[in-house]
This record gives C-alpha cells, structure tokens and sequence, in this order.
C-alpha cells in the first residue's frame, strides 16, 4: 500500500515538473468569412498577413487548425479572445 | 448602404437607408437578448460561447466559469453599441451617417459574426424537419444572415484591403 502510493506520488511530481505544451485549436465554421478569420489571426496574434492566410487556409480545407502553443494558461487566453470574436477554438494537449 | 473609407484615416464610414438602419437595430437588440435571456441549452448559445474543452468537462466547466461573464459582457456591449448608434425615430427617413474608429470597427466586426452565428442556427434549425417552419420568417432569417455577411465583408474590404 505505502509502496504503491509513493510511486503515484513520484509519478504526479514528475508529470507537473516536465513542461507539457498545449495548443490553441480553431475550427472550421461555414458562417465566417474567411477574410474575417485571416483579419482576426494578424490583428490578434500579430502573424504576417502570409502567415494569417495559410492558417486560415488550413482551418478552411483540413476542418481545424493549430494557430498558437504554448502553456495552458496562455493558449486559455487565447481560446477566450478567440470565442470573443465568435470563432470556434479549443484548447487541447499539443501532439508529440 | 455605402461603406467607405474615412477621410481622416484609419477606420470605416457607413451610410445606412433609414430602413436598414432600423433593421440593424432590431436585430443588434434581439442578439443582446439572446446573450442576456438564452437558456443554457439554447444552442445559438453555444455557437458564442463554445466548450474550450470539448473532450473534458470539468475543464470547459472551470474555463466557462472564468471566462463566461466577461465574454457575454463584450458581446452584449458590442451589440448595444450598434444598437444604440443605429437608432432612427419614427417616421424619419434621413440616412444615417455613422463613422467608427479601427476599434469601434471591431465591435460591429464581432457583433455581425454572432448575429450571423445565431441567425445560421435559426435558420438550420428550421432546415432539420420542422414541416410547420414559418416559411417567412425563415426567408427574413436568411436575408438577414446575407445582408449582415454583405455588411461584414464590405467593411473588411475598407479595414483590410488585400491589393497593395
């Protein structure tokens, strides 16, 4: 028993200790515009407008897109100032 | 409508017929009652406040609880702006002439994506079967949901030009 929970215990500590990515996820949406969406990721994100397309691209043909990573805090930012400008967008675990 | 540039720079300048301004009014005050009166499973709802965490509950419940006020908040107010800044008494029939900076822009950018979020979900909700659907109130949604995309993109067109 105390064996078993010792090892749960080193298993949570290092879990908090590595640095796990989380991404920003929009998705696809058939009412924006898609020159709204671009407009959207360089005003809010500051990507260049190359940048801006070919995300907006992404989300349009492949049905989602990654648009940020980072740490959760921050990629909660981001999904909250993405749902204030009406676009669908998720918060996941970054993919190895 | 005409929307244009503004002679002193950054920003948009729209000139709304009387009518379409008193439309823009009702249907910027009927946003703000779905924000302000929509039950929690009205889902034009969810079309503006989505789960951040589709796949974890708990998590969507804790990020709504954070981030849920204050969002309504920003789209009531940007609803009320437009609300208020398209307001024509009755029986006058002037245009309305009315000049927004880049960041008032943004609140009618935002405001016309969710009103075309929840009028999208009216009209598709009508489409999934309903055989007694108000075939005319399902055309004014439609229209409504154009007219507001042909809003949007105009000013985009001003705010956002793409050649040079």
């Amino acid at each position: 028993m105390t064996a078993t929970l010792e090892q749960l215990d080193t298993e949570t500590t290092v879990r908090v200790v590595a640095e796990e990515p989380w991404c920003t996820v929009v998705w696809d949406d058939p009412v924006n515009l898609m020159t709204y969406v671009s407009y959207v990721f360089r005003s809010y994100f500051g990507y260049s407008r190359e940048k801006a397309e070919r995300l907006m691209l992404k989300v349009h043909t492949e049905g989602r897109a990654i648009v940020a990573t980072g740490n959760r805090e921050a990629m909660e930012r981001h999904v909250e100032a993405m749902h204030g400008y009406g676009l669908q967008a998720t918060v996941s675990r970054a993919e190895p | 409508m005409i929307v244009a540039g503004r002679s002193g720079g950054e920003g948009v300048r729209l000139v709304l017929e009387a009518e379409e301004a008193m439309l823009l009014s009702e249907l910027a005050d009927q946003v703000d009652s779905v924000l302000l009166l929509g039950e929690a499973d009205d889902p034009a709802l969810g079309r503006l406040l989505p789960s951040a965490y589709p796949d974890d509950a708990p998590a969507a419940h804790e990020f709504a609880r954070y981030t849920r006020d204050s969002l309504v908040d920003g789209k009531r107010q940007a609803a009320q702006r437009v609300r208020d800044a398209t307001v024509v008494d009755d029986g006058d029939d002037a245009v309305v002439q009315i000049e927004l900076d880049q960041s008032e822009a943004w609140g009618w950018l935002t405001f016309l994506t969710d009103l075309r979020l929840i009028l999208a979900e009216r009209v598709g909700v009508i489409e999934e079967g309903d055989t007694t659907a108000d075939e005319t109130r399902d055309d004014y949604l439609r229209a409504a949901y154009e007219w507001a995309g042909f809003v949007q993109g105009s000013m985009l067109e001003v705010l956002d030009p793409t050649d040079g």
